[in-house]
């Protein structure tokens, strides 16, 4: 036994819970050294001088003090008695109404981010261009660039659809029958 | 109803004898179902047990005695809180040390914003000089002044087991339960707590 072990030791010595052959190392330990002997008795004295230690008492009217408190507490509770509120599944009618709320918003934007139709997102995206796209006929455009000027002054767009109705071409002169 | 009950707390407030023969978990648990006797008895049981531990924290009788009223006055409100899987002494030495522990807390945030109250905290720590002609009961007095000291000294959770060990004399399990650590840990506390006291203390043989 190292001297590490034996102070580790002590109080189980001093207790008598130290097992038979513990006991004996600890006994051998204590005679091969005077010094430890010493210690035990020691720390058994400490342990005699605390549990000695002159007890204190409450005081006389510790009793009385003790009733006006809870007196005092009492009527605190009967002037400001706790409204008793309903409540949904533990959560006050507040707490209820804004985690209904929550729950709501999450099943939404979980809908919109993990939906299939992809098209549904972007058709509601274009809802929140601020900025168009730039045409030539803006007035910006228009300004910086003489060429695309007289193009936004022509009548007509040549991108129009409408207003370059190309003819329908005869295809029927260019079908040719073939033989087997 | 509520009006009588008080009434009859009041008046067993004072009866000192104790007409009671129940364990303290038979206690709490008619208290919890309306019997203010119980409650009595308790308080009665614990009042000085629990003031000579909450004194060995703060050193200050009435400070003490503030906080084994804050503990009664918790019993009596949170009576329902207690389950029968702990020792009821257990509950309430645990309640007792959270609160000296907030009391604590409290003095040493004052000790660093209150310049002159800690010239006054560092007085009651100081000594009289001892002298050769005095009688026994001086000198017992001096030695525990000293212990107390040496306890002060001690860091918390060394404290806190020596003294539910050695000066209130619980059980290590008990101990073990108060201070949620476990019982292995308690013990070499203890053992721990033991050999630093013995070293401040071993010139007072």
């Amino acid at each position: 036994m190292n001297r590490y072990e034996f102070e580790d030791l002590i109080s189980d010595y001093i207790d008598n819970s130290l097992t038979l052959s513990k006991r004996k190392e600890f006994e051998n330990y204590l005679t091969e050294d005077p010094e430890a002997q010493s210690l035990v008795d020691q720390v058994s004295y400490t342990i005699d001088q605390l549990k000695n230690i002159q007890k204190v008492k409450v005081s006389d009217h510790f009793n009385d003090h003790l009733l006006k408190r809870i007196k005092n507490e009492q009527s605190k509770h009967r002037l400001n008695p706790v409204p008793n509120q309903k409540r949904f599944l533990g959560f006050s009618p507040l707490y209820a109404s804004l985690m209904t709320g929550l729950t709501i918003a999450l099943f939404i934007v979980s809908l919109q981010l993990f939906a299939p139709d992809k098209d549904t997102f972007t058709k509601q995206n274009r809802f929140y261009v601020k900025n168009p796209v730039p045409t030539l006929s803006s007035p910006k455009i228009a300004k910086s660039n003489p060429k695309s000027q007289e193009l936004a002054e022509a009548k007509e767009d040549s991108l129009d659809q409408k207003s370059t109705k190309s003819p329908k071409k005869d295809y029927t002169k260019q079908i040719q029958l073939v033989k087997d | 109803m509520r009006q009588n009950s008080s009434n009859l707390f009041a008046m067993s407030l004072d009866k000192q004898d104790s007409p009671f023969v129940y364990t303290d978990e038979q206690l709490i648990a008619r208290f919890q179902t309306g019997d203010e006797q119980a409650y009595v008895e308790l308080v009665n049981r614990y009042r000085d047990r629990l003031m000579n531990f909450v004194f060995q924290f703060l050193g200050d009788m009435e400070q003490s005695e503030d906080v084994v009223q804050d503990t009664m006055l918790k019993l009596f409100e949170k009576k329902h809180y207690y389950r029968e899987i702990a020792k009821f002494s257990t509950w309430i030495y645990t309640i007792a040390r959270n609160l000296a522990n907030t009391e604590l807390r409290k003095r040493k945030r004052r000790k660093v914003t209150v310049l002159s109250q800690m010239t006054r905290d560092e007085r009651e720590y100081e000594l009289p000089a001892i002298q050769p002609e005095t009688g026994q009961e001086v000198q017992n007095e001096y030695a525990e002044k000293r212990i107390q000291i040496a306890i002060h000294a001690l860091p918390e959770h060394f404290k806190t087991v020596i003294i539910l060990r050695d000066i209130q004399e619980l059980s290590y399990d008990d101990i073990s339960s108060i201070v949620g650590v476990p019982l292995g840990t308690v013990k070499s506390r203890i053992n721990r707590a033991r050999l630093q006291l013995q070293a401040d203390l071993k010139d007072l043989r």
